[in-house]
Order: C-alpha cells, then structure tokens, then sequence
C-alpha cells in the first residue's frame, strides 16, 4: 500500500486553492530537501526526474513538522488550513 | 459580562481545553472553547493510551460512558532486530486496578465526548474557526482575533496544541526545535474484537500497550507502539526529528517496517486500514516547557509541552487534563480576585509544580538523554539478539556458559531493586 | 422581504458506502451535513435579505438531530429556524414531505420567496420544491443561476442549453438553485456565536389543525420503491492505439461503418 492509498483512507476537506504551507520549490540545497522528503509523514514533499522539489499540500496531515526542521530554509510559511478544511480525523 | 466578552476564551477544544472547560462552566464562568475542526478530536491522534488517574479526579469513574477503546491489562517491550524480537510481557495483579487504569482511546470519539460533557455544564463551543492571532494591549491578552472579527475575554487558555503557533506569536514560546520534537505517524487497522482477543490472548475488554525498540525506527532514536481498540489495532512509530538524517527510510516506510515486522505481521493479518495518522511530540521534557503565564494568558497541555516519553512509557494526555484543571482553578480564583495579571496567573506555575505533572517531569529531568543513547535503538536489540539466541538456540555445537551467568545476574539485579 | 428556506440534513455523500450484499445505504455512523444545493437556497436568500431587508427563515422536517443542521443554518445568515418533527411524520415520501413542508409554511404564515435547493443529494428526485407550490398554489421558478427582486415581482434566470432563459412572476413565489447560482459564504466566529443564541422552535403535527393526517407519514406516501439496484459497468471501448492520424481515421471510420453506424465511404 503506498502513501498516497494510506491517506486515500482519510477524511480531508480540502481547500483547494490555497495552500497553508509556503515552500520553496526552487531551493536546490539538498540536504535540507531530504530531510523534509524523509520526514513527511505524508510523503507530500517529492523531487522530479530532474532533482526539482515538489510540494503539494493535499493530503497534509497538519503535524508540523517540516515547519520544525526546515522553518526559514524549505518553509518559508506554515499556518494551520483555515477553520474546518483540512484533515479531519474520524478515529484518531 | 457584556454581548462580546467572555471570563475564559479557550483556544483548542483538545484534551486541555475541554477539561479547563469543564471545570470553569462548573464554576459558573462565562467560558467560549474555539477549535478549529469541525468537531473536538477532529485534529487529534494519539498513540495512545491515557492514564486514568487524572481524568478520574475530575469525572470519577468516567469509562463508563466514556468511549475508551480497552481498558489495558497487559504491557509488552519488544527489542527487534530485522528477524528477531525479544519481548517483555507483563500483567500484573496491579495493572488497570482502580486508581491505576489506563486505557486505549481514539481521539475523535474521546475528545467529543469530553467537549459535550463541557457543553452540557454550560461551555459555548464554537467549531470549525481558526483563531489567527491574540489581542495584544500594553502587554497584556485580552482576546482573540479570527479573521477580521475580535473576541474579548479576561484570560485565553491557549490549549492549541504542540505547535501553539499563538504562544510562538506572543513570545511565550519559541519554534520548537527538531531534537525536541518527534513524529508520530500511525495506522488503524481494523479487526474484529474477537480476533483482537484471542491473536493478543486478552479477555473481552481488555486490551493490550505494546512498546518497540530497534529495528521499527531503522535505528534512529524512537519506538514503534501498537495498541488495542475494541475493534482496531493503532500501530505506529514515533522518531525523533533530529534524528531523521543519516538514515534513508522515510516516515512512512518505517511504519511499514514494523507492520511487516514477523514479530508483528501475523497479528494483524487480514486487517484493514482505516486511517492514516500524523502529529508532533513534545520530548524535551522539563527543560522544554516554556513561560506558562503572562497577563491574562495561561498555556496548558502539548501548548505548555507537558509531555514525558520514557520509551517505554508514553504520557501526556494525563499531563494536558491535570493542566488544564489547574488553569482552571487558577482563572477562577483569578475571577474572584477580579484580577487577572501575571502576578496573579503565577499560581497556576506553582500548582502545576506541586502536582505530578512537574514532579514527574522534573522527575525524568535528563532523562530523554538516556534515551537519546543510540545504543538502545541498534547495539541493544542486537544484543539481546545473541543472547537469547544462546540461550534458547541448541544447534548441537556445544553449550553456551550464558545462562550460569545471567540467571544469578538477573537473581542479584532483582534482589537489589527497590521500588 | 420575508424569505423561507427548506433545507433537508442528509448523510454525507462522501462517507457513505453501498452493502454490496444489499444494495442499500449504509447510513449508520454516517455523519450529516446540510444538502448542500440548500446551502446555496440559503445563500441566494440572505443575498435577497441583505439587499432588501427582512428576514430569513430555514425550515426543516427531521428527527431531532438535524437541530444541529439548522444551527449551522443560522451561523450562515439565516435569522430564525424551525424544525418540522413529529412520529406521525415518519416514512413520509416526496409528496407528503412537500404537503407538510407546505402545511408548516402556512402556519409559519407571511412569506413573499421560498428558496429550495434543487435537489437532495441522498435521494436526488428533486421533486419536493416543485411540488411544495403545488401545495400552497404559488408560482414556481425552478433551476434559478440568478434571483432578483424588484417590488412584487421576482425575476431568475435559469441556463439553458440554447442560452439564458429569464423568466418573471409576481410575490409570493418558490425558486428552486443549483451550485452555480453562488458560492456559499462560511460562517465566522461571532456568526457562530450568534447561532448558539438563538432557539430553535419544533413544529408538530399539532400545530397545524388544519393539516388532513390522511397525507402525511407512510399512510400518505403513494411512492413504492419496487427495485433498487447497481447498474453493471459497461465494458470499456475499443482504443485505437499506436496509428497515425490518418491511420486512425481510416481505422475508425471502418470500424463505425462495420458497425452500420456510418454509410457510404470516406473522401
């Protein structure tokens, strides 16, 4: 079962359009790009055939903790979805 | 009190804020709880387990109609290896005795509970509204911003969770640090409760903790844990972040790792998974808790990092209600004095240092060094490994002296433990 | 202006799953969430409010819980709610759901618009607004994308395939909406608070004297489901792959032409 059927599982209310994490996408420091790609517990954060970092704040599940390690480097902004968007736990 | 202002504005609707709230409607107080999900719990995991005793203080006998998953009769401490698991088994005759239950729960159905025991003694709940930041005047909170409306109270609880981007924003706390923090990430499984019951070999209701160290975090300082619900099993690994480089698993492979574990994967076969779980974890422990009061605000539970991971034993939803009983008594008493400066909410500091939740963590004090060993997540299960393997496996070549050695060992270690 | 909305609290289509050895719903556990083409009804009406003044009034039949849906209601705009609640109401069908939506509004009394949404989305028939004019005698504007009213007379525009087709009648009059008439705006913190304040009365059965309890509950309800059921999937079609476009073309055409579907050659 890959991540992306893990979180297929859970409930979000998606917003769409605007993404509550700010990531710099066109950061090329690679060291940094790892951790946060190993440390997603989503598996949100991803590099393209070409080493490009790619993000995508669906499926987020509001933990924190890229922000932790990469706050001012990869993140360049995290806030939690605006009020009931987001993961919703049904279990918890 | 007038139309916009309230005594209490709880920000976070969570295991803290209810219990705060709860106490607060009982004492007659104006109390708003703000949660940003669509319902309490809605936001929340947990591994999990909750000890009993400080909820029971509060609402005694509160499994009963509470829906707590089992209550825990069994602990186990597995170390692995890539192929081998040496495990501790333990059922006391004092396990989930009265006075020291402890019991699986999932937070959605938990947590909503609590928030309508609150409601029910008068709490306003509002659902669903994120609070985006604190008023501020000369220093001191006087409420809460959502959007581009205001909400005026005499204090704010901020309850918000480890994160507390508003404690951060008003200075009472700084980012959290990635050797203070770990990740939890964690599966429901679903099974039938008689499965569960007899692959765990437990009695209808009773559950089973279970705690592992090694090879589920591919080494890296943390645990796997795996628990019992009435018709679920919650498996997961907690790391901590700092520890994520030098390593190439990620997260979610770890969790993998354990489920497919053979010490693990016979157990929960055949099972589905339900849903799929993430949250931070505070492990600094007392070094970490930050200012807990300024004028008219109070911090209580995962906001104030009350959290204490021993590896094997993980607390802090038991730390998040006693804290967010004494909050309340501090703001009522506040309300009586009608004063609510820092000078007053400084009570709140000394009960939680008189109560176990500072006790206990000043208690571990240091602690989360020990467990920062990385011997206890790759040398020791490997070790233990070989040992058992000496002593259990015959494969004819001779015998192994071990067990003339460690059997007086283990007679004199346990002689001179006292508890 | 005094606006009435009929909203319905169904399960939330998104959690709902098939007893694939029944074929029904399997509604237990299920969350509820307002209908959300009501929320847009609701949404057209405080538009209609905030421009011309009055008040706006959701109703809906439900058993108890749906109080929590009306409250949601109220902290998007609504001014007052009522809930429709009675045993003598349950089993009730499209038709005498509207005939008791339409005895409450009676009782309610003066109203100039009900807004609808255009159909639930647990059941779909959207059969209930249309129906509920019947009921009270008034006019009925069906699948408004726009609402406006100017003194006695209400005007919508409601899309065609052909383009906009805008038809007027005068107060008091019933409108039914899909999504695309508005993005519904979300409730705030103070919005919710007010909500919290405001009581919800109950409607029962007794209330309304007038009402024949001939048609109402199961007794009243002439619909019979005789058969519910998944349709098969259709098998998938034929994919022309790995030709070029003249290739394909030709294949294609050949292919039709086969089937008897197209005549003749191709140019």
């Amino acid at each position: 079962m890959t991540i992306e059927d893990k979180l297929g599982v859970d409930k979000f209310h998606t917003d769409e359009i605007n993404s509550h994490i700010e990531v710099d996408k066109e950061s090329t420091d690679m060291e940094e790009i790892q951790k946060v790609i190993k440390a997603c517990p989503a598996g949100l954060y991803k590099l393209d055939d070409e080493n490009h970092l790619l993000f995508d704040h669906l499926g987020c599940l509001e933990c924190g903790t890229c922000r932790v390690l990469s706050k001012g480097k990869i993140v360049k902004d995290w806030e939690y979805p605006i009020g009931t968007r987001g993961i919703e736990y049904r279990m918890g | 009190m007038g139309e916009d202002k309230f005594d209490v504005i709880i920000v976070g609707g969570g295991l803290a804020g209810s219990t705060a709230a709860y106490i607060l409607a009982q004492e007659g107080m104006e109390v708003l709880v703000i949660e940003r999900g669509n319902y309490s719990g809605s936001k929340n995991m947990t591994g999990g387990r909750l000890y009993g005793h400080s909820l029971e203080k509060i609402i005694p006998e509160f499994a009963k109609e509470a829906p707590v998953e089992r209550r825990i009769s069994k602990e186990r401490f597995s170390l692995l290896t890539k192929d081998s698991a040496v495990t501790l088994e333990y059922a006391g005759a004092k396990t989930g005795t009265p006075g020291c239950e402890s019991y699986s729960v999932l937070r959605a159905g938990f947590d909503r509970w609590l928030a309508e025991k609150a409601e029910e003694e008068g709490a306003m709940y509002i659902y669903g509204i994120r609070v985006d930041d604190l008023i501020v005047r000369d220093g001191r909170v006087c409420g809460v911003i959502a959007g581009d409306e205001e909400m005026e109270s005499d204090l704010v609880i901020l309850a918000d969770g480890v994160n507390s981007l508003l404690a951060q924003k008003i200075g009472m706390k700084k980012e959290l640090l990635p050797s203070q923090s770990a990740v939890g990430a964690k599966e429901i499984i679903q099974l039938d409760a008689a499965t569960i019951e007899q692959r765990f070999q437990l009695n209808p209701g009773e559950g089973l903790a279970w705690i592992f160290q090694g090879d589920c975090t591919d080494g890296r300082i943390g645990d796997g844990f795996l628990y019992t619900n009435k018709d679920t099993v919650s498996l997961g690994v907690l790391t901590t972040i700092e520890d994520i480089d030098g390593k190439e698993t990620t997260i979610p492979q770890l969790v993998d790792r354990l489920k497919n574990h053979p010490a693990v994967k016979p157990l929960i076969e055949g099972g589905k998974l339900v849903e799929y779980s993430a949250h931070l974890v505070p492990e600094g422990g007392y070094s970490m808790v930050p200012t807990l009061y300024r004028d008219g605000v109070l911090l209580a539970g995962d906001a104030a990092s009350l959290v204490i991971n021993l590896g094997f034993m993980i607390r802090g939803m038991d730390l998040a209600i006693e804290s967010g009983r004494l909050a309340a008594q501090t703001a009522a008493a506040a309300k009586e004095k009608g004063d609510f400066s820092a000078d007053t909410l400084a009570s709140y500091q000394q009960a939680l240092e008189d109560s176990f939740v500072m006790k206990d963590l000043k208690f571990y004090d240091g602690y989360e060094k020990v467990m920062e060993d990385r011997r206890l997540y790759q040398d020791c299960p490997a070790k233990a490994d070989r040992l058992f393997a000496d002593l259990f496996v015959v494969d004819g070549s001779g015998a192994k002296d071990i067990s003339k050695k460690i059997v007086p060992d283990l007679i004199e270690g346990l002689e001179n433990y006292n508890s | 202006m005094n606006i009435i909305v009929c909203m319905k609290q169904i399960p939330d289509t998104s959690e709902i799953k098939i007893d694939p050895e029944t074929n029904t719903l399997i509604r237990a556990g299920v969350p509820s969430i307002v209908n959300p083409y009501d929320k847009n009804a609701l949404e057209a009406a405080v538009q209609l409010k905030e421009q011309h003044g009055g008040t706006v009034t959701v109703i809906s039949m439900g058993p108890p819980a749906a109080k929590e849906a009306l409250k949601e209601c109220l902290s998007l705009g609504a001014d007052r709610a009522f809930l429709i609640t009675d045993r003598a109401f349950g089993g009730s069908d499209t038709y005498a759901t509207s005939y008791i939506l339409a005895s409450s509004i009676r009782h309610i009394g003066d109203y100039d618009l009900i807004i609808c949404g255009m159909q639930a989305m647990d059941g779909d028939t959207g059969q209930t607004g249309a129906s509920m004019s019947e009921h009270l005698g008034i006019p009925q504007l069906t699948y408004a994308v726009k609402i406006e009213v100017e003194e006695d007379t209400v005007t919508v525009h409601r899309e065609t395939d052909d383009g906009v087709m805008v038809l007027s009648t005068k107060l008091p009059a019933l409108c039914t909406v899909g999504k695309d008439i508005n993005e519904p705006r979300s409730a705030t913190m103070k919005s919710k608070m007010r909500a919290n304040k405001i009581d919800i009365s109950e409607i029962h059965v007794d209330d309304m004297p007038g009402i024949d309890r001939e048609k109402i509950g199961l007794k009243g309800s002439p619909t019979r489901v005789k058969k519910t059921y998944t349709p098969t999937i259709k098998k998938s079609g034929k994919k022309l792959e790995g030709l070029t476009c003249n290739e394909a073309v030709e294949a294609l055409a050949g292919f039709l032409t086969e089937k008897k579907i197209l005549k003749g050659e191709l140019v």
